[in-house]
């Protein structure tokens, strides 16, 4: 049944909401819903998943983009109504009729909506019977499951396999992200664990087949703990040197001086001064090529619909009549969305992007002297500043500040793939504290990769800063404590946590890496990625996140709250991967690094990226 | 391009015989005449342009601002409508209008309607700010006073953000902070607020001053240097006052509005 409907403007204004249902809903899922969906650019998905101690709602939307009104219908997850978007539809239809921007009470619609949503519901009944008979479409199947109690095993394992199929097949076009997931999937996930646990061995192993599927849904129920379980002997057994052939093992190699570590209180090296870091320093934005770049982004546009019905645009961008359709909106799109590709955008990410672009701007009605391209420019150009415009504060400064008043250090860990810069800009943001007269201490937890404890003691006293280090093959995570409480005993303020590159498939080292950050909860988790990345931003971003969560044993999970853009100097105008990471992962650029000396280090320019990538 | 000649040589055909006559005619004209017309009119054009640079149109927006959640829709649909409707969620729009109060909508005498400006608290939406602060006549900062204690440092860095900008500074721009959601029982007194925020605000003055000189996000720097921050010391008027959205006590907002959007 469903739990509620409303109708609201964009400006957040209730305009009607489905009386008959008196229970109010727990939490507040529509909030929920703009504020992590519609607002982060994801209004071209399916549906949104919230869940809540007591209840789980699935959300669906649809806009009406031309009066400003937006039509949310929420339902219990477990339950799966078919006839929601249908409803949406026509709710949308019926009320767009009696819409009047002056009035605010719609208590009329009541009736109608009652009409629409018992015509909705009888065309789902039937749709169902006719699936019985069928026996081809998936929701006649799940009723079936849920309907049925313990009966042939087999034809159920058969059952429930074959609908995994019609599932994936079926909802091929939602992403697989934690946020929008197909409900499908996890109802069947929740339904099929039950039975698991009941099933006894079955012809062939079930398990193996459901686990296959409910890991492509990228649900972490059972999978994990089995994998758990596996992991368990292996803690138990020492560490072993990385075999990378058959070639037999070497003999440890370790070339750290025994005498460098307590000689170098001999060397002094004088602190290094190179003026000041590139972060302090306003960065100018010449706005007097916009007018060249409007006439070129003119001619292009012109170039794409030059052909087809050119008198007719021309027609329509005058007179300004014409809603906007999809079938309008397609090639505009496609070309924009070319046209981010070449800017090193994610080929996913950017396909997002026009969706939501394209879910904003369907129905509305064209302004005159415009043409398509142009107000779908602009819609894009205003969503992207959305994007990237951080949700949240990037000032470390302050964040320092606080935790210097609770008398505790403030921890930074920097996290990333193998060879991203995360030593080099660790030393950068440490030269940028140090100048707004921050002390800093360094923690060398990458104790895996040969000469980065001596990498970082390199830094360090080049900058005359403190570094607490315990070699090699040693455990991190027990590394980084120790070097928060050394630093809360000498009064740094902030701590540096460097950690070993790793790959996102890699599970040992992500299980360390969660590990780490579990035991410290440091204050701010650091995503470094190198500005040359491609698609695999989005795989490394979801990843790790994903690895997070899953792997945290608290009850709210650290997931990466900044990004650190490296090697921006090495990419000219292929801005993309900010746009990619950033949208993936929702956390804000805190930091660009953009060379390799110490000052090379600047805030993220939301208008210039912008503008960059719709040159 | 031989067309445009071709179009260009016709003009020139049409327009000669009255160019001959125009000459003619003020050669004709004693020189004295001419000179005395010309300066009139000059004189005119000048008079004119002081007169509008003089009479600075007063303007009369005003712009609700402040965290998602601390009741700004509502407000604005209080002083529009005199009622909440049937609620409000996170905007993604700012709500604009101009009317009358509607407290004000029985009196008699000719009242000019406001114009005002209900912008979204999200984070995302902030760049809307820089928008319609130019032209407006007052802010006003609404603050949740309900759950004060656990956005207090968001709400102070965005005054703070707001207080620093260069349109408010040179423009004195007046800025009323209102504590909405008084009528539940736990919610802070405005002077609670007031001096939390001058605090926080004191330390944000200490963390982002640090900074050299050329800081991106302030633009200036508040308050007197040394001393605690107090928030008589900005050049701009600052007012606290309390409300609550939801019943219609929104007494202090209109009179704020009333004092600096004059009819």
């Amino acid at each position: 049944m469903l739990e509620q409907l409303l109708v609201f403007t964009r400006g957040g204004l209730i305009l009607w909401a489905c009386r008959e249902i008196s229970k109010a809903l727990q939490g507040s899922p529509i909030d929920a819903l703009i504020r992590s969906c519609l607002l982060e650019e994801r209004s071209g998905a399916v549906s949104y998943n919230y869940d809540v101690p007591g209840a789980s709602y699935t959300l669906k939307w649809t806009f009406h983009n031309e009066l400003g009104l937006v039509f949310v219908a929420v339902y219990q997850r477990i339950l799966h109504l078919l006839y929601v978007d249908d409803l949406l539809a026509m709710v949308k239809k019926e009320f767009a009729g009696i819409y009047d921007p002056k009035r605010t009470e719609y208590d009329e619609f009541e009736a109608i909506f009652q009409q629409l949503r018992m015509e909705a519901e009888a065309r789902a009944e039937e749709m169902k019977k006719s699936a019985v008979q069928v026996g081809a479409k998936v929701g006649g199947r799940k009723l079936e499951l849920v309907g049925k109690g313990r009966s042939d095993q087999g034809g159920k394992r058969g059952g429930s396999s074959g609908d995994g199929g019609d599932g994936e097949l079926g909802k091929g076009r939602s992403f697989e992200n934690g946020h929008v997931n197909g409900g499908v999937r996890e109802e069947k996930g929740s339904v099929d664990g039950k039975k698991e646990l009941v099933t006894q061995n079955g012809a062939f192993d079930v398990n193996k087949l459901q686990q296959k599927i409910r890991s492509k849904g990228g649900k972490k129920t059972d999978t994990v703990t089995t994998k758990g379980s596996k992991a368990e002997p292996k803690k138990k057994m020492v560490k072993k040197n990385r075999v990378w052939d058959d070639s037999p093992p070497e003999v440890k190699l370790d070339f750290t001086d025994p005498v460098d570590e307590k000689g170098d209180d001999n060397v002094k090296f004088v602190a290094v001064d190179e003026g000041e870091s590139m972060m302090d320093k306003e960065e100018i934005v010449s706005s007097d090529s916009e007018v060249d770049e409007d006439e070129q982004v003119e001619g292009d546009g012109n170039g794409e619909t030059k052909k087809k019905g050119w008198f007719s645009s021309m027609f329509q961008s005058i007179a300004g009549k014409a809603n906007l359709e999809k079938a309008d909106l397609e090639p505009a799109l496609k070309a924009l969305k070319d046209r981010l590709m070449t800017k090193n955008v994610a080929e996913e990410i950017a396909e997002k992007l026009c969706e939501s672009v394209a879910a904003s701007l369907e129905g509305k009605k064209l302004a005159s002297f415009t043409r398509v391209s142009s107000t779908v420019q602009a819609a894009m150009e205003e969503a992207l500043v959305r994007i990237l415009t951080p949700n949240r504060s990037i000032d470390i400064l302050r964040g320092v500040h606080a935790a210097k008043e609770q008398g505790k250090p403030y921890v930074i860990v920097f996290i990333g793939v193998n060879g991203v810069g995360k030593s080099t800009n660790l030393a950068k943001v440490a030269y940028w504290l140090l100048q707004h007269k921050v002390s800093v201490m360094m923690a060398a937890c990458d104790t895996f990769r040969s000469g980065a404890v001596e990498q970082l003691r390199t830094h360090a006293r080049r900058l005359q800063i403190p570094i607490f280090e315990k070699g090699y093959e040693k455990d991190p995570a027990v590394v980084a404590k120790e070097a928060i409480q050394e630093a809360a005993r000498n009064g740094s303020d902030v701590v540096l946590v460097d950690t070993a590159g790793r790959m996102q498939d890699n599970e040992p080292l992500m299980r360390a890496l969660s590990k780490l950050i579990n035991l410290n909860d440091p204050d701010l988790v650091l995503f470094v990625g190198e500005a040359l990345v491609g698609n695999d931003a989005v795989d490394q971003l979801t990843k790790f996140n994903q690895k997070l969560a899953d792997l945290s044993t608290s009850q709210r999970p650290r997931l990466i709250d900044g990004i650190l853009l490296t090697k921006f100097d090495t990419i000219d105008d292929k801005v993309g991967a900010a746009l990619s990471m950033v949208y993936i992962s929702g956390a804000p650029v805190m930091f660009v690094g953009c060379g390799q000396s110490y000052t090379d280090l600047k805030k993220l320019n939301v208008k210039s990226i912008v503008k960059t990538l719709l040159k | 391009m031989d067309e445009i000649e071709q179009w260009k040589a016709k003009i020139q055909e049409l327009v000669d015989p009255f160019q001959q006559q125009i000459q003619q005619k003020i050669q004709n004209i004693p020189d004295i005449q001419l000179y005395t017309a010309v300066a009139i009119i000059f004189v005119t054009l000048i008079l004119s342009v002081i007169v509008r640079l003089s009479k600075k149109k007063k303007s009369n927006t005003i712009i609700l601002a402040g965290l998602s959640g601390s009741g700004k829709t509502v407000l604005f649909y209080q002083l529009q409508d005199g009622s909440s409707h049937q609620g409000t969620v996170t905007s993604m729009e700012p709500n604009e209008g101009t009317f009358v109060l509607h407290s004000e909508l029985n009196k008699k005498v000719k009242i000019r309607p406001v114009h005002i400006v209900d912008l979204p608290g999200h984070s995302r939406l902030r760049p809307k700010l820089d928008d319609y602060l130019p032209q407006s006549a007052g802010l006003v900062f609404v603050v949740d006073a309900l759950e004060f204690l656990s956005t207090c440092r968001a709400a102070a860095e965005y005054l703070y953000d707001i207080l620093t900008k260069a349109t408010v500074v040179k423009k004195k721009v007046p800025v009323l902070i209102l504590c909405n959601k008084t009528e539940k029982v736990t919610a802070h007194s405005k002077e609670f607020i007031r001096k939390q925020l001058e605090k926080e605000i004191d330390k944000l003055r200490a963390s982002r001053t640090a900074i050299s000189d050329a800081d991106i996000s302030s633009e200036y720097t508040l308050g007197v240097p040394g001393q605690p921050f107090q928030f008589s010391q900005c050049t701009n008027k600052v007012t606290v006052g309390e409300a609550s959205g939801l019943t219609g006590e929104i007494s202090q907002v209109e009179q704020f509005i009333r004092e600096h959007v004059k009819s």
